[in-house]
């Protein structure tokens, strides 16, 4: 499976996005149409009371060239949470599905703790207007912890085959503190639920269904999967669960692995590969990788360095 | 109209003595009856953090059945252990409700974690003891009733019962956290859910308990039996705002049902209200009815809710 890189195509920091949020366009997904591609993604604002981060849904529309900017969201696509609810501090990221005559948003959100900094759950909002705006079906979440997913259930990728809604997603394994002065790291795996509705979910719980690379404290995100070929491909990203943000060696790398039944997958990350530079804006980190079609071609959206402080980039399939 | 007459303070947590997690508080008391005695659980805390930030656990006192005044012992331990980091009951297990199966017992209890923008959120755990309900071990670290679309947060006091094969708990759900003088204070409603193994449940998503006092009435502990054809339930409620003294604090409320799910509120029923003065002229909350030797019993919480422990009425006449 051979990519070719076509680079970088989308910089937050060239652009004036809603709710003041100035950098990071993290984990794009694509929803397209019948004259281009809607790329939803997550910016940051700073939450003036404490000098934290807030993450915001906006989106880009592109030609089909993929390279040229139509426009960005200047409007609130969907509000944070009310207090105490889990997307209260965030949405990153929002995965986008036609159903019908609607779009319906898979939102992970983000509640700071006190022990650990952040749980998170997965929800629900539905677009009636093309996906300019995004409305909760309630507060709450429809896939949260439970007993023995106990914490951070998140990135939901969901896709309709056949009757059945299929989400992967997150969920969390273990929080721990490597050392006494710095905040706990968590490591988390990828999950498989099902639904008739979209709504009502059953979990596989605590079925690990992608095997570890880098052992019991690999940590896996992001999965996203596409019909190729008689198979379905699952793209992914992967890290150690500690020394990832700075330590290039340790960091996000996209991972790959794929099936005949939707049930038992085969990692085989060496068969990707990203042909192209090794330097500049995805040398150090690759991550958040969202794969789609647009007209006859196969893509795959991924952020570079720094989580994407600075934008995606996109690399298209050989087929 | 119920009558019950007071029995009095029957546990107060001041006076137990060599355990360091049990200094004060004895709330949410829930029996389970064995031959000679009835064991009463309830939650505790050890002394507050230098934060002033208090944990809860839960653990039982075995009162004698033949005088209900009399302690027999109390618990040389937690029945639960906290979770662990990050797990949704690493700062209390509060309050539990318990129920035979077989040769076990299940406890089901509230979990608490700590929260930035609010101070805490809570869901249900489960946990099952082989050794007649001294220890439990839980049935996974995570919650076995956790938050879903109209259920955002604050799942707590459960109350697990079992009519007719099935299961059923009763518990409270969050609907607004309500900023008061600066502080977030959580609205909660009387809700329910179903099972056919007490593992697997289903939300039945509504309110139970239509609010009286106000619409952001906070409900709590809905206690329910069987008796003469019809279900009970008792429970407490609250103001949403300065609910920590007498004028808008806690009291009893009463509600019957011959279905389990449509539920007619008559508070007027309940027949008992705090005291003129005493340890619990201020408040009264956390009803729990049980039958013990042709006796109905109802054990509650007075002033702090329960910060100085609970006591007993005994129903006079029949139920009605």
């Amino acid at each position: 499976m051979k990519w070719q890189k076509a680079g970088k195509i989308f910089d937050p920091t060239d652009h004036a996005l809603a709710n003041n949020c100035k950098e990071f366009a993290q984990s794009p997904q694509a929803l397209v149409f019948g004259d281009f591609v809607r790329i939803y993604f997550s910016t940051r604002a700073l939450d003036k009371s404490n000098g934290k981060y807030l993450s915001h849904i906006a989106f880009v529309d592109m030609q089909k060239n993929l390279r040229d900017i139509i426009r960005v969201s200047n409007k609130t696509v969907i509000p944070l949470g009310a207090l105490g609810c889990f997307d209260e501090h965030g949405i990153f990221p929002m995965n986008v599905v036609r159903h019908r005559d609607a779009v319906f948003g898979y939102t992970c959100g983000w509640n700071r703790r006190i022990s650990v900094p952040v749980d998170t759950a997965i929800g629900l909002a539905i677009s009636h207007d093309d996906g300019l705006t995004f409305q909760r079906i309630d507060a709450g979440p429809v896939l949260a912890a439970s007993l023995r997913e106990p914490y951070l259930i998140g990135d939901g990728f969901v896709k309709i085959i056949g009757d059945t809604f299929h989400m992967w997603y997150i969920f969390g394994t273990g929080w721990k503190r490597y050392a006494s002065d710095v905040q706990p790291e968590r490591t988390y795996k990828i999950g498989h639920a099902v639904s008739k509705d979209g709504v009502n979910w059953i979990k596989e719980e605590a079925r690990q269904i992608i095997s570890d690379r880098l052992g019991e404290e690999e940590s896996q995100a992001l999965p996203s999967v596409i019909a190729i070929g008689g198979f379905y491909h699952m793209f992914f990203c992967y890290r150690q669960s500690v020394d990832f943000r700075a330590n290039k060696s340790r960091g996000y790398r996209i991972g790959h692995a794929y099936t005949d039944d939707l049930s038992h997958w085969i990692r085989d990350d060496e068969d990707l590969q990203l042909e192209g530079g090794s330097t500049g804006w995805d040398a150090d980190m690759q991550c958040y990788p969202h794969a789609f079609e647009c007209d006859g071609h196969i893509y795959l959206l991924y952020n570079g360095n720094e989580f994407g402080r600075f934008g995606f980039g996109l690399a298209a399939l050989n087929l | 109209m119920f009558a019950w007459r007071k029995l009095g303070k029957v546990f107060t947590p001041q006076e137990v003595e060599g355990r360091c997690w049990l200094k004060e508080f004895a709330q949410a008391p829930a029996t389970l009856v064995f031959n000679d005695f009835v064991r009463v659980y309830f939650s505790c805390r050890p002394s507050a953090d230098e934060n002033g930030q208090y944990v809860s656990y839960s653990a039982f006192v075995d009162l004698d059945r033949a005088d209900l005044y009399k302690v027999r012992s109390v618990a040389e331990r937690p029945i639960l252990n906290l979770g662990g980091l990050g797990e949704f009951d690493e700062f209390g297990t509060y309050p539990v409700s318990v129920i035979r199966d077989g040769d076990e017992v299940r406890a089901y209890y509230g979990g608490w974690t700590r929260c930035e923008s609010v101070p805490f959120n809570v869901a249900i755990g489960c946990a099952t003891s082989q050794d007649g309900g001294m220890t439990f071990a839980k049935l996974g670290n995570g919650p076995i009733l956790s938050y879903s679309p109209n259920e955002p947060y604050v799942l707590s006091g459960p109350k697990i019962r079992r009519f007719n094969k099935v299961w059923y708990l009763w518990y409270i759900a969050g609907r607004k956290w309500k900023v008061v003088a600066g502080r977030a204070e959580p609205v909660y409603k009387i809700r329910m859910a179903t099972s056919p193994d007490g593992i697997q449940w289903t939300k039945i998503n509504r309110d139970l308990i239509e609010s009286r006092v106000e619409a952001d009435e906070a409900q709590a502990s809905p206690d329910v039996f069987e008796a003469n054809g019809k279900y009970h339930m008792f429970f407490c409620y609250r103001y949403s705002a300065d609910y920590r003294g007498r004028a808008n604090g806690y009291r009893i409320g009463y509600a019957s049902s011959i279905n389990l799910i449509e539920w007619v509120r008559d508070d007027s029923k309940a027949g008992i209200e705090v005291s003129e003065e005493g340890w619990d002229a201020e408040m009264i909350s956390y009803p729990h009815v049980f039958e013990l030797d042709s006796k109905t019993y109802l054990a509650y919480l007075g002033d702090q809710v329960g910060r100085y422990g609970f006591g007993l009425a005994i129903l006079e006449g029949k139920l009605d």
